[in-house]
């Protein structure tokens, strides 16, 4: 289990990059890799050797957030605005603009089927479920306990919503707090089952395993990635080694690593079977925001990749093998 | 002896046999019987060393020292016999009197200057007298005449601990060298001791292997897979979560692990622990301690690291808990009741804080640094304390904690914390000049100093530039702070980053800043309102330039759109949010924005049109220059091509004469056929170089064409181009009219941001008395790591628990946010 560097793009962009994330391979062409910066643009790259295929602007404040559409051809961006603004990946048209209350969009992801867009509400203490046929909000998912007789203020504060995830089957929808609350929904019901214990700072990020619907891992401002049964609210196991706020965490598609981003300006890969950190990467000059796997798919597409990118302004393509 | 049975010198020798074969008792008598045989001073003397000496084997220091007095009176000169000098010196260490031992020593030293044995023991004596350097020298010489001498390199290496820590480890390392080689055990005290300084030194993977030689076998051998079988047990691996259960050590004992844990190794152990929180491998670390505390639940600093580790990832109830454990144990630790105060500090609690501190105080008469340290920042934040401000009650908090600053520095004048405490109540006083001066000593001395870590002062350093005005020096100051210590993750020195810039009015830097500490800490709403305030003064002062491109009036429009958009937001969210801002200025910021919004539509208006206009006068003159150009470029071409069909027209000329003799020669030719065979080839050469010939030409006519086409579109172009030029000359004259219009609109605004200027400098300055505030809070200072640091190196059982981590005292920012937060950017809208 090893990650090859194979391209460094310095500059990417003229300021900070937040987010990263793969469209997947179309019928047309293979995997895109899109990313997304405090400079207010999205930008699209192709290949591995990362040349820029296109550039969405619209929004202002910076970019938070990117994901894309599992069919490849659609993808979100959110920023500081709250503005979400969907667009075609290949012609870089916009599709719709979503508009919610400013600091109530945080980090997004469609489901596996590609029919709902869940986005992490923030200040709203709620996950966004929006249609993806429509664009129109279908609904809101609260991270608040019902029966909580705590009134108002008290009760959202510190449940502002950071990031929500899919698992796999599509079933379970895993959203996560400043406070290190992680709330497990169950989507069909639209019912909060329950929350998972163990991070007590924020909860930057949250993945579904690829292969297995009940396994979720979460990166948090603790330095800690945990490992979670969620539909039996067990911790199985908790990992540690980053120095700093671990930022970003992807699962491979093998289901068998995971890589981090951490504020250490370190990125690392983790062997899922000895849960234990086995690589060290420190490419970047400045902490680590995004890392993402490159979903499998396309022509003659077998090798794994894994895309980097951090607040040094580049984005790092390693070799996931 | 047979013969002469009153021989003392014989007698001295034999005694001398017995004495090495351990017959104490035959010594004795024998030395009874040679002194009472002989009269010489020097054999008298021989005897009643061997009578000493085996006291002294025996242990029987008082006997031992009366006959090596004795042995000592009976000679004139050390010269005659030395021996019984460095006897009486060694007793006499024994019995803990160092000068006397001290002079014999020194006797012995004259006479025998490279006596290793002898030095050694003066270094002792040195080292015990509190004479380090003495004691080093006599050690240094005495490994100069013996490098082989192991524990010489030892004491050096003790010695130097804590002055010099790559000394005491080269020291350490001489030592642990001759021992490989030799077959003397090697001591686990030297290994820790390595292994603590390679810690220190932040060598991290060589302190590992000191450790893991010095622990030997053991469950620590293998953490992993032991933690993954734990894990695999239990399903659950909350070891940080589920601190007091020991049930993962039950069951592990179940499955036939062993978990000893030798007495000796407990520390190695711990430090080991240490290690591993220190390469963040946090887990392993709370198995470690946890094991600790398993086998020897008094072990109150594991209780501690435990409790820091909670700290660390904010679990502070099972700090708490641990905490408590540790006083459960030994309740007047003082480092567990530090730790306690320090925690009730962060929560909140001012008044049980204060409690646990006046405490530690009773316990220590008033000793411990810390505690003083804690009380004193307890009144600074005091002082700044309360919505409502009393200033009387302000300046005796301040007084308090000055006195108290000052009784910490005079009792350790090193001490960097209260230094910068002092710092922070001159700058609260506004004597900047001063402050900036200690602060700035305060932060090269931790420069210096590798185990000190001490970013408040950076952080005051930078708020007493920004005090000054200094706003480059500040901005440095802060963004070093940042990349140094925080890894440009914390929000707050980013809002103290983004008010510089406010200050130095570089209003899109202070945006940048802005929206990366929103990032960062998405839920403090405080933030946003400052961002949309950022925005509104860009706007503003964009709008107010004399100068601007429609791209800037574009461009401020649309942040004067987001920061209505924030305004409005939090104008709705006041109402049952408190976020620490007022609801009303909120309102007013909101009305201001649509104002300077429905200003700025006249301003896009104008700037739009006055672009307009000045692109099209650059867009004429392009034109008209571009004509010229093409004008003369086709002048040119022209002639050439002239010349160019003048010089094809002779080339052709010459060719058709050539043809024409060609033809001649070829039908001279044919008619000589038959006759010149010999010549065909040749020939044939020739046609071919013709045919080419004829090639060329036709390319060259064509191009000549093709040129020419180009150029009469080009003129086409032209032709259209100028139509266009006039049509668009009548707009040009309609904006010169309506620049008057706009003038008369700045003339509005100028008023406006008369009053807003006067009203920021008002602001600025309530804000630079609150400024201090932030200071405040970044006072904090953290405890003397330096002292605990001390404390950790026991020497041979050195220790690294900085019993005080310094995860303890990381400093409490929460308190001034609020403080700050109200003053952070006061708009001008009101």
């Amino acid at each position: 289990m090893k990650l090859a560097s194979l391209k460094t793009v310095a500059n990417a962009h003229n300021d900070s990059i937040w987010a990263v994330t793969w469209a997947p391979a179309t019928e047309a062409r293979g995997a895109l890799l899109i990313t997304g910066s405090l400079d207010e643009s999205v930008k699209v790259w192709k290949g591995d050797e990362l040349e820029q295929d296109g550039m969405h602007t619209g929004h202002s404040l910076g970019v938070v957030a990117v994901a894309a559409h599992p069919a490849g051809s659609i993808a979100a961006s959110t920023s500081l605005d709250s503005f979400v603004r969907i667009f075609d990946v290949d012609s870089n048209a916009t599709i719709a603009v979503l508009e919610t209350s400013p600091s109530e969009a945080w980090l997004m992801q469609f489901n596996p089927k590609g029919s709902v867009l869940a986005v992490a509400g923030g200040g709203s203490a709620s996950v966004k479920l929006w249609n993806t046929s429509t664009w129109r909000l279908d609904a809101s998912l609260s991270v608040l306990k019902a029966d909580t007789s705590v009134k108002g203020a008290e009760k959202t504060s510190g449940k502002f919503v950071l990031t929500t995830a899919w698992s796999i089957d599509g079933e379970l929808l895993a959203c996560s707090t400043m406070d290190g609350t992680v709330g497990i929904f169950d989507v069909s019901r639209g019912k909060l089952i329950h929350y998972l214990e163990g991070h007590n700072m924020p909860v930057r990020s949250l993945v579904f395993s690829p292969v297995d619907p009940c396994i979720l891992f979460t990166a948090s401002d603790d330095k800690h990635v945990r490992m979670y049964d969620a539909k039996n609210t067990g911790l199985v196991c908790a990992m540690s080694g980053h120095g700093g706020k671990v930022h970003s965490v992807d699962a491979s598609p093998d289901g068998g690593a995971l890589a981090t981003g951490a504020s250490d300006r370190t990125v690392r890969l983790w062997d899922l079977s000895m849960r234990a950190s086995v690589q060290t990467i420190t490419d970047h000059a400045d902490q680590v925001w995004g890392v993402a796997f490159r979903p499998p798919g396309g022509e003659g597409v077998r090798a794994g990749r894994l895309a980097t990118v951090s607040d040094d302004k580049s984005i790092n393509l390693y070799d996931y093998s | 002896m047979k013969i002469y049975p009153y021989c003392a010198m014989a007698l001295n020798h034999l005694a001398n046999h017995y004495f090495f074969t351990g017959e104490h008792f035959l010594v004795e008598q024998l030395m009874e019987a040679a002194l009472a045989a002989t009269d010489n001073p020097v054999l008298k003397s021989h005897s009643f060393y061997n009578l000493a000496r085996s006291y002294h084997a025996k242990s029987d220091y008082d006997a031992a020292a009366v006959y090596y007095r004795a042995s000592v009176k009976e000679l004139k000169s050390p010269k005659d016999f030395i021996l019984p000098f460095f006897g009486l010196g060694q007793v006499q260490l024994k019995l803990n009197d160092l000068k006397s031992a001290l002079s014999n020593f020194e006797k012995v030293m004259e006479v025998q200057p490279d006596n290793c044995e002898c030095l050694k023991a003066l270094g002792h004596i040195y080292a015990q007298q509190g004479h380090n350097d003495k004691a080093l020298d006599s050690f240094k010489k005495s490994t100069r005449i013996n490098p082989h001498d192991a524990e010489a390199w030892v004491e050096i290496g003790e010695l130097l601990v804590s002055t010099d820590i790559s000394g005491a480890l080269d020291a350490f390392k001489m030592a642990l060298n001759i021992l490989r080689k030799s077959p003397e055990k090697i001591t686990v005290e030297l290994l820790n001791n390595i292994g603590v300084l390679h810690f220190e030194r932040s060598e991290y993977e060589l302190a590992q292997q000191a450790f893991k030689e010095a622990l030997g076998e053991g469950v620590w051998m293998d953490l992993d897979s032991i933690i993954l079988k734990s894990l695999d047990m239990d399903g659950f691996a909350g070891f940080a979560n589920d601190i007091t259960s020991n049930d993962c050590f039950y069951r592990l004992e179940e499955q036939g692990v062993a978990l000893d844990l030798p007495a000796g190794k407990v520390t190695i152990l711990f430090n080991q622990a240490r290690l591993y929180e220190q390469t963040h491998e946090l887990e392993k670390a709370a198995f470690l301690y946890k094991l600790i505390l398993y086998k020897c639940p008094d072990y109150v600093d594991a209780c501690l690291r435990m409790a820091a580790i909670a700290q660390a990832s904010n679990n502070m109830d099972a700090c708490m808990e641990m905490i408590n454990e540790a006083l459960r144990v030994d309740e007047k630790n003082i480092d567990a009741l530090s730790f306690r105060g320090n925690v009730e500090l962060k929560a909140d609690d001012w008044l049980k804080a204060k409690e646990t501190f006046k405490a530690v105080q009773q316990i220590t008469d008033g000793k411990d640094a810390y505690s003083v340290l804690a009380l004193g920042n307890w009144n600074y934040y005091a002082a700044g304390r309360g919505e409502k401000r009393d200033a009387k009650l302000e300046a005796t908090h301040l007084e308090k904690a000055r006195e108290l600053f000052y009784k910490v520095l005079s009792q350790n004048p090193n001490n960097m914390y209260a230094a910068n405490g002092i710092g922070m109540i001159l700058a609260e006083k506004g004597q900047f000049d001063m402050a900036k001066e200690i602060f700035t000593q305060v932060q090269e001395a931790a420069a210096g100093n590798i185990t000190v870590e001490i970013p408040d002062v950076w952080v005051n350093l930078a708020h007493v530039y920004l005090g000054l005005g200094q706003f480059g020096l500040a901005v440095k100051m802060y963004q070093n702070c940042l990349k140094k210590f925080y890894h440009n993750t914390d929000s707050q020195i980013f809002l103290y980053l983004a008010r510089t810039y406010y200050e130095a009015e570089q209003w899109q830097d202070c945006k940048c800043s802005l929206l990366r500490a929103i990032h960062l800490a998405p839920s403090n709403y405080m933030l946003r309102f400052d961002a949309a305030i950022a925005m509104q003064k860009f706007s503003t002062a964009t709008l107010q330039k004399a100068k601007r491109t429609a791209d800037e009036v574009r461009q401020s429009v649309s942040e004067l759109k987001n920061a209505l958009r924030l305004f409005s937001l939090l104008s709705g969210m006041t109402g049952h949010h408190s976020h620490g801002f007022d609801g009303k200025k909120v309102e007013m910021h909101v009305e201001y924005c649509k104002h300077l919004l429905e200003a700025a539509k006249v301003h896009l208006e104008a700037a739009e049109r006055e672009e307009q206009q000045t692109k099209q006068k650059q867009e004429v003159a392009r034109k008209h220059a571009m004509a010229e150009e093409a004008k003369r470029k086709a002048e040119e071409e022209r002639k050439i091509e002239m010349e160019r069909r003048k010089q094809e027209e002779e080339i052709r000329r010459v060719l058709e004469e050539q043809e024409n003799f060609e033809r001649l020669k070829e039908a001279w030719r044919i008619k000589n056929r038959e006759k010149f065979q010999v010549d065909e080839n040749e020939e044939e050469g020739g046609t071919d170089k013709k045919k080419d010939k004829k090639k060329r030409k036709r390319e060259k006519k064509q191009k000549g064409q093709r040129e020419q086409e180009v150029e009469e579109g080009n003129f086409a172009h032209e032709s259209s181009d100028d139509e266009n030029v006039i049509a668009e000359n009548p707009f040009a004259a309609a904006g010169l009219e309506d620049s008057d219009d706009e003038a008369a609109a700045n003339g509005m605004d100028a008023d406006d941001t008369s009053k807003a200027k006067k009203s920021r400098k008002r602001q600025a300055m309530s804000d630079s008395e609150e400024e201090e505030e932030a200071p405040t809070a970044r006072s904090d200072s953290d405890k003397g790591l330096d002292e605990a640091m001390g404390e950790a190196f026991g020497g041979s059982d050195g220790d690294i628990g900085e019993s005080r981590a310094p995860e303890m005292y990381s400093s409490d920012r929460s308190n001034d946010d609020e403080g700050r937060k109200k003053t952070a950017f006061e708009s001008d809208s009101d």
